[in-house]
Order: structure tokens, then C-alpha cells, then sequence
């Protein structure tokens, strides 16, 4: 079939090397002029190596890319300049000049107009730290736009998006789509490929195992492609008589736009309660004073006993934290699997031996934990910097369950690792909460919540904005409590 | 990998060493050799080089101490002098037999060290002041402060000069070899290399120690008081110092005089770097920096290379090791 419409970007056999891993293998794609075409592939498929390749901001190691005009690269984590407006930041480096001075009535015009003519709705003079991350991230698709490209392309830029905002960047998307710009999306969240995309392109260890119309595919068929191979089931959830556990009221924690004000609500025993909600809606502040890590006022409970005092304190109570970032937070990397099995349980009688660490039982905890948690390496000595993002994780969680807890706070447990060690890791935390433990999940993937949670408090701005049962959970009235519309 | 690299280093490091010198108008090969005689070229060399050998390795266990809790100590030298001011004070006015004396000397050298050391921790664990700082300006403050207390408010009678009254028979550090400056103060030296080595590798506290230097953030989630951390490292870094600095006055010098140190607290941040922090390494690198210390002023007298060639060694060493620190800490690829 000859396609009318013109290739707008064209990689053929694209292979990058780092070293001896090569993350990309012989990629060909091409992008038509005026299609959304989605980029999926699980962690490491090397989506984000070829979106910078094709963006020309890394050169592939062989390969081709070819395409007419400028590319555009619409980052996950927004290079703005927080304190900058948004005319500021759309022409940063490119400002219209009178003389030495820039000339600001022009500049600003200039975005007004760019924003009018592509339908994107922003306020020049706006401060980008004071707008919504839906609206930044407007702004930070205008600066590409102003270079007038051929192609853009977004790499995940619904992570930090609520579904509402969601739906209407892809509007945007299409809108842009329409007159004549290419648009590659690249996302793991299959549901918005199905809706929006015109074509999917799957990646996986480096190389295209599926490039399809939409149309003529389906959801389980890229999930199969992505993961290659059925999508780990996981654990059931048992009947469980439910236990008085973590108890809190009235918290209040943090200031400024992160903060958490007036949370209450409590986590049973034999229970997930899940938290939904953007990044960046309390979720940080609510976990550091549970952790013990943040001032905060009001009042917790673990079985009916204040839960207060140092991180130390709140871990011998028998609480375990699941930090949202394994690398920095709960990992000590340069530390082999053994050492950091131990890490927080250290001071514990059955790890300790007088004043001495008991190698023999940490050892012991370390190969339950790997063997458990099925981590892939060499040996317990091995470092966990040498693990993958998976297994690391996987680590992080096995500690955490290892000592028993009564309650345990998961932040993002499953954030960027694979389906089946995502699938491993929600298992654990099911099976962990079908022997009682009290489990409180926070998490920016509703579907993870849907899967595993008995009960979801929203977050919206540092306030629960709502609470669904089981039996009630709709997708659409969270995601519209999720962007605070409702 | 790790031998070639180390290997490869001492020799650039060697090579500039001879490049100074043939600047310095000397002939390398000749300033080698008698840097060598001088070090090790008898019985009384080498003692001499493992007086300076354990005059290093208790400075350089101090900073390894706090480098491996995080801390960034680089006031050995102050600790080391404030060690000494007390332990001369007190070994000064004390008479008794020499198995009481002698703790109660070299304690009170802990002592200080720990309370000058503590000082800069307490600033850095209750204000969150930086500690490289803090230490830096103490240094200066030690000695200034040590050569005020001595030749004014607490001069001793009949002494001339920046030092104390000399400390009686009794409380010497008695010797290793006869005839010679060397005491027990080595083996002092090599059994706290051996502990503090037990206790980074098997103790709870050491296990604390090495989380919250390595990964504070997630050492405080692990429920270890980076506080409280802080403070106690730096006390015992300082007290180790200060531990130091009362062997060179109970074993070496037998006074406190100001310039009891040419700088072993500084020489001491290399001996420790050079040493990856590890103390049993540690003693390895304070021995080639005692060869350089104690043969220094040889090779000035047999090959006219000014003893200041040592000094631009152990600059040149710093450098080079803080150049490979900072290539570290360049992101890998990917």
C-alpha cells in the first residue's frame, strides 16, 4: 500500500551501544506526517535512547535517521525554569532583541500568538512554579512548537498527568496532528495507546516487536509484546478478618503546594488501602511523618499505641517504609545484598549478636529475601548497584517484609521496573496483607491500585478528597477527584 | 585493575617527583637514593621512619574514622596539637608510676582531640554547619590558642620558649628499641588500626557509621540518627588525633612544644585517601610517607634536593587523588 502521506522522520536500523550493553538493536520506524504514533516498551526496551536518537540529541552507534526539519523533544521531567514566566521560557535563548534589551512586548505577543494558533491555552505572564503540572507541561510543548518542528515527540507525559488532563493533551496532541506535525508518544499506560494513537510501535530489548495500525490490534496484544509473554498473574486476595492497625487523624505535615493537611483515616489490618492521586498531592509529606522523617501535627496509632518518635522508634513499633526512591532512600548501593538486608533491622535482637552485627542471620534473611523475592544475582554479595532497577526493588520490598510488620507504607513500589517484577512485588504485598499486615499503598497508577487495593483514598492538593470501597471503585469519578474537578 | 591503576599512579606520581627535583637543579636518581638511605638505610633510619610512620597513622585513622562516616575532617592537625597542649598540662604536673601515668596522659591527649573534634561535630549536628569549615578554622585556632595558653596564663617557670615543662621519667612512652625514639606508641598505633577496622566491619555502630556516610538519606530511613552519628564521629575522629598528638609528647618530645606537628594532621588526609580509608591499608600508606618524611632531610644534605620536593610528593598526591575522586562522580552512560 503507498502511504499519501508524507514520512516525516524515517530511522532505519538504528543500533546504540553504552559500552558492552546495547540498548538498541537494529530499530527501523518511520513517522508519517500528521499520525500520533505511540512508543511503548517496559523499562530498559530503550524507548527514551531512541526518542534522543531520533531527536538528534545522541548519536546512534549505526543507523540512519532521517527527516526534514526540526524535531522537537518534550521531556518527562519539564526543563523549565521554575522561576521564569512562560513567554520567558517559550523563547528562552531565542528572545526577540531591541537593542541590548529584550524586547518583552514582542516576545510575549509573539507567544500569545504561537499559544492562539495551536489551540494551547496559556497565560504569557504566568510563573511557571505557580501553574498546575498539566499547564507547565503546555508550556513546555509551546517551546518546542516555537521552533516550528516537523516532529514531536513526548517522551511519558502523562506520568504526572491526572486522566482529565490526560484526555485533553491528547486533544491538544491531535489538534497538532492535524496540521501536518508528526507526534510519537511514548507511554507504558496501554490504555491511552488504545484511545489515541494512530499506530503503535513496540520495543522490547532493544528491538521492534510490534508495529501496528491501532485499529487492527489490541490491548492484551501489546501487553503480550511488551512483556513477552503472558502478563504475570497476580496473587488472589483471600477473605481476612479485618484488625485494628494504623490509626491517624488530623495530619498535617509540610508546607507550600506539597503539603499534606488534615488526613484521616486508618489502614486495618488485612487490608490495602491505596492512595490515588498525582505526584506531587501530599503523598511525599504523608509518608516522611509516618516515617518519623517530617514534623507534623496530629495524631497516629499503631494497635491502639501512640505511634510516635524517631524513624527507629516507629520501625521497632513495626512499621516498615517502602521509600519512593530505592536508589537514595532505602538503599545503601555501594552495600552488598547482605549488608543492606540488614540495613534498618540492624539494631534488632534477632540480627544482632552483643555489640556485633550477626553475620550468620543476616546472611540467612538476605537468601529468604532472594530466594523469596526471586532476585536475580550472582550471590548475596553481590552489590545491589549491580542489580538491575527490579531486582533492587525487590530487595528493598523482601526487607521490608522480612522482619514481620505490623503496617507497612509501599510509596510507588512498582515505579519503573518491569511487569513481572511489578507482578512479584504486588503478590507479596497481597499475600503480606492475607496474614494480616496492614498495607498502605500509595501509588500513581490507578490501575496497580484497582488491582490489588480493598479500599482508595483520593489525594488531591494535601486533602482526601474521597474514599471508595471495592464495590465502588470507578474509574472516572477518581480520576476526575484525582485532578480536583469534582 | 585496581593494582595497575595503583601502580600507575605512584609511578606519575614518582616521575613528577624526579621532574620537581631536576627542576630543583638536582639529579633525580641521586635524590632517590638518598631519600631511601635516609629512610631506610640502617637501624636508626629505619626506627626514625616508623617514629613518622606512627606519627601519620594516628592522624590518618582519625580522618579515615570521620571520612567513612561521611565527615569531612580535615582538623587532625588541630586536634592532633589541642591532644597534645593537654596531655603536656597534665603529664607536666603529674608524678606517679608509670602504669598510671601513662593512661591518664594519653587520655587526657583523647580527651582534647575528642573535645576539639566534638566541637565541629556539635556545630555540624546542631546547626547543620559544615564541617570542613569548622575543622579548617580550628586548626588555625588550636594553635594559636595552644601557643597563647603556654607562653602566657599557663607558662611553667623556668621554661623558655613555646613549650611546657618537660614531663617526668616516669610518664615517657617507654622504648621499642633501645637508644632510639621508637615506643610502644606503634604498637599502640597497630592495635587501634586493627580495631577500628572490627569494628567497620562487624560492629553495629560501625555498620551505622558506614550507612550514614555512604547513604545518608537512607540511613535515616533505616532509622539511624544522622545526628547523633555526626557527633560521635567527629568526637572520636578528633580523640584519635588527639591520641596522637599525646604519643609525640609522652614518647617523642616529652613537652608539649607548639611545633610538635609539621603538619602530620594535613599529611595525614593523603595517608588516608592513599589508604581508600581502609586501616589496614592505612598503615601500608603511613610507612611510604614516613620513607618520605624521615628521608627528606637526608636527601637535602647528600643530594642538595631542598626537603620541600617531599612536600610537593604529598601535595601532588592529594591532588591526584581528589582528581580521582571527581572522575568518580561523573555519571556513567545510559
Amino acid at each position: 500500500m503507498v502511504d499519501a502521506t508524507p514520512v516525516a522522520l524515517e530511522l532505519s536500523g538504528i543500533v546504540k551501544e553504552f559500552g558492552a550493553v546495547r540498548a538498541l538493536d537494529g530499530v527501523s520506524l518511520s513517522l508519517a506526517a500528521g499520525e500520533i504514533h505511540a512508543l511503548c516498551g517496559e523499562n530498559g526496551a530503550g524507548k527514551s535512547t531512541l526518542a534522543a536518537i531520533a531527536a538528534r540529541k545522541l548519536g546512534a552507534t549505526a543507523g540512519n535517521v532521517e527527516g526534514q526539519g526540526e524535531i522537537g523533544l518534550v521531556h518527562q521531567h519539564f526543563e523549565l525554569v521554575d522561576r521564569l514566566r512562560v513567554w520567558e521560557n517559550v523563547l528562552l535563548g531565542r528572545e526577540p532583541r531591541r537593542g541590548l534589551r529584550i524586547d518583552a512586548a514582542a516576545a510575549r505577543e509573539h507567544v500569545r500568538d504561537l499559544a492562539r494558533r495551536y489551540g494551547l491555552d496559556v497565560d504569557p505572564d504566568a510563573v511557571i512554579e505557580n501553574l498546575p503540572v498539566g499547564i507547565a507541561q503546555r508550556v513546555e510543548i509551546l517551546r518546542e512548537l516555537a521552533r516550528e518542528p516537523k516532529v514531536l515527540i513526548l517522551d511519558e507525559p502523562t506520568a504526572v498527568l491526572a486522566s482529565t488532563e490526560i484526555d485533553a493533551l491528547f486533544a491538544t496532541l491531535r489538534t497538532l496532528a492535524k496540521r501536518g506535525i508528526a507526534i510519537m508518544v511514548i507511554t507504558h499506560k496501554l490504555r491511552e495507546v488504545i484511545g489515541n494513537a494512530d499506530r503503535v510501535t513496540v520495543l522490547r530489548e532493544g528491538r521492534v516487536v510490534l508495529s501496528e495500525p491501532t485499529a487492527a490490534t489490541s490491548l492484551a496484544a501489546i501487553a503480550y509484546a511488551m512483556v513477552g509473554g503472558k502478563v504475570p498473574a497476580i496473587a488472589t486476595r483471600n477473605a481476612t478478618r479485618l484488625q485494628p492497625a494504623f490509626d491517624v487523624r488530623n495530619l498535617c505535615s509540610g508546607t507550600g503546594a506539597h503539603a499534606l493537611y488534615d488526613a484521616t483515616f486508618e489502614v486495618r489490618g488485612g487490608e490495602i488501602v491505596g492512595i490515588a492521586g498525582v505526584e506531587g498531592n501530599g503523598q511525599s509529606a504523608l509518608t516522611d511523618a509516618i516515617a518519623g522523617i517530617a514534623p507534623y501535627a496530629g495524631t497516629m496509632t499503631l494497635r491502639e499505641r501512640p505511634f510516635v518518635g524517631s524513624p527507629a522508634a516507629r520501625i521497632a513499633a513495626g512499621a516498615r517504609i517502602i521509600p519512593q526512591d530505592r536508589q537514595r532512600e532505602a538503599l545503601v548501593l555501594e552495600w552488598s545484598i547482605a549488608e543492606n538486608a540488614a540495613l534498618g533491622d540492624h539494631t534488632a535482637p534477632e540480627l544482632r549478636r552483643g555489640w556485633n552485627i550477626d553475620r550468620a542471620a543476616r546472611d540467612r534473611r538476605a537468601r529468604r529475601i532472594v530466594e523469596r523475592f526471586d532476585v536475580r544475582a550472582a550471590s548475596i554479595d553481590a552489590s545491589t548497584a549491580s542489580l538491575s532497577g527490579g531486582n533492587q526493588q525487590k530487595v528493598v520490598v523482601g526487607r521490608a517484609l522480612a522482619g514481620e510488620p505490623i503496617f507497612v507504607v509501599a510509596y510507588q513500589p512498582t515505579r519503573g521496573i518491569d511487569v513481572g517484577a511489578a507482578a512479584l512485588v504486588q503478590s507479596r504485598l497481597v499475600e503480606s496483607r492475607n496474614e494480616g499486615t496492614a498495607v498502605l499503598l500509595i501509588s500513581f497508577e490507578l490501575d496497580e491500585l484497582f488491582a490489588v487495593a480493598d479500599r482508595i483514598l483520593v489525594m488531591f492538593r494535601g486533602r482526601i478528597a474521597g474514599e471508595f470501597a471495592r464495590e465502588a471503585f470507578d474509574r472516572s469519578r477518581i480520576g476526575a477527584l484525582m485532578s480536583g474537578a469534582a | 585493575m585496581r593494582l595497575r591503576n595503583g601502580i600507575l599512579f605512584a609511578a606519575t606520581i614518582a616521575a613528577l617527583a624526579a621532574a620537581a627535583m631536576a627542576i630543583a637543579g638536582a639529579n633525580p636518581l641521586a635524590g632517590f637514593a638518598a631519600l631511601a638511605r635516609g629512610a631506610l638505610g640502617g637501624e636508626r633510619q629505619l626506627s626514625e621512619t616508623l617514629v613518622q610512620t606512627t606519627a601519620l597513622l594516628f592522624p590518618a585513622l582519625a580522618v579515615a574514622f570521620a571520612f567513612r562516616a561521611g565527615l569531612f575532617n580535615i582538623g587532625a592537625e588541630g586536634q592532633l596539637i589541642v591532644g597534645g597542649l593537654f596531655a603536656g598540662l597534665v603529664g607536666a604536673s603529674l608524678l606517679a608510676p608509670g602504669w598510671i601515668a601513662i593512661p591518664i596522659v594519653l587520655g587526657a591527649g583523647a580527651l582534647g582531640g575528642g573535645l576539639w573534634g566534638g566541637i565541629a561535630g556539635l556545630l555540624r549536628a546542631r546547626f547543620g554547619g559544615s564541617e570542613v569549615i569548622a575543622t579548617l578554622m580550628l586548626n588555625v585556632v588550636a594553635s594559636l590558642l595552644a601557643n597563647y595558653l603556654i607562653v602566657g596564663p599557663l607558662r611553667a617557670p623556668g621554661v623558655e620558649g613555646a613549650e611546657t615543662a618537660p614531663l617526668p621519667l616516669s610518664s615517657w612512652l617507654p622504648p621499642l628499641l633501645p637508644n632510639t625514639r621508637l615506643t610502644i606508641a606503634l604498637v599502640l598505633a597497630l592495635a587501634l588500626a586493627a580495631l577500628l577496622r572490627y569494628v567497620f566491619a562487624r560492629t553495629v555502630f560501625g555498620f551505622e557509621l558506614r550507612a550514614a556516610g555512604e547513604a545518608p538519606r537512607a540511613a535515616a530511613r533505616a532509622g539511624i540518627n544522622l545526628t547523633r552519628t555526626a557527633l560521635v564521629a567527629m568526637t572520636i575522629s578528633g580523640a584519635i588525633a588527639g591520641f596522637g598528638g599525646a604519643t609525640l609528647v609522652a614518647g617523642v618530645f616529652h613537652r608539649f612544644n607548639v611545633e610538635l606537628s609539621p603538619g602530620y594532621g594535613f599529611i595525614a588526609i593523603a595517608v588516608a585517601l592513599v589508604g581508600r580509608l581502609d586501616p589496614l591499608a592505612i598503615v601500608f600508606a603511613a610507612f611510604a610517607f614516613g620513607i618520605l618524611q624521615s628521608g627528606s632531610l637526608t636527601m637535602q644534605a647528600l643530594a642538595h634536593v631542598p626537603k620541600d620536593v617531599v612536600a610537593i610528593v604529598e601535595g601532588l598526591t592529594i591532588l591526584g587523588l581528589s582528581a580521582r575522586q571527581l572522575a568518580r562522580r561523573e555519571p556513567a552512560a545510559v
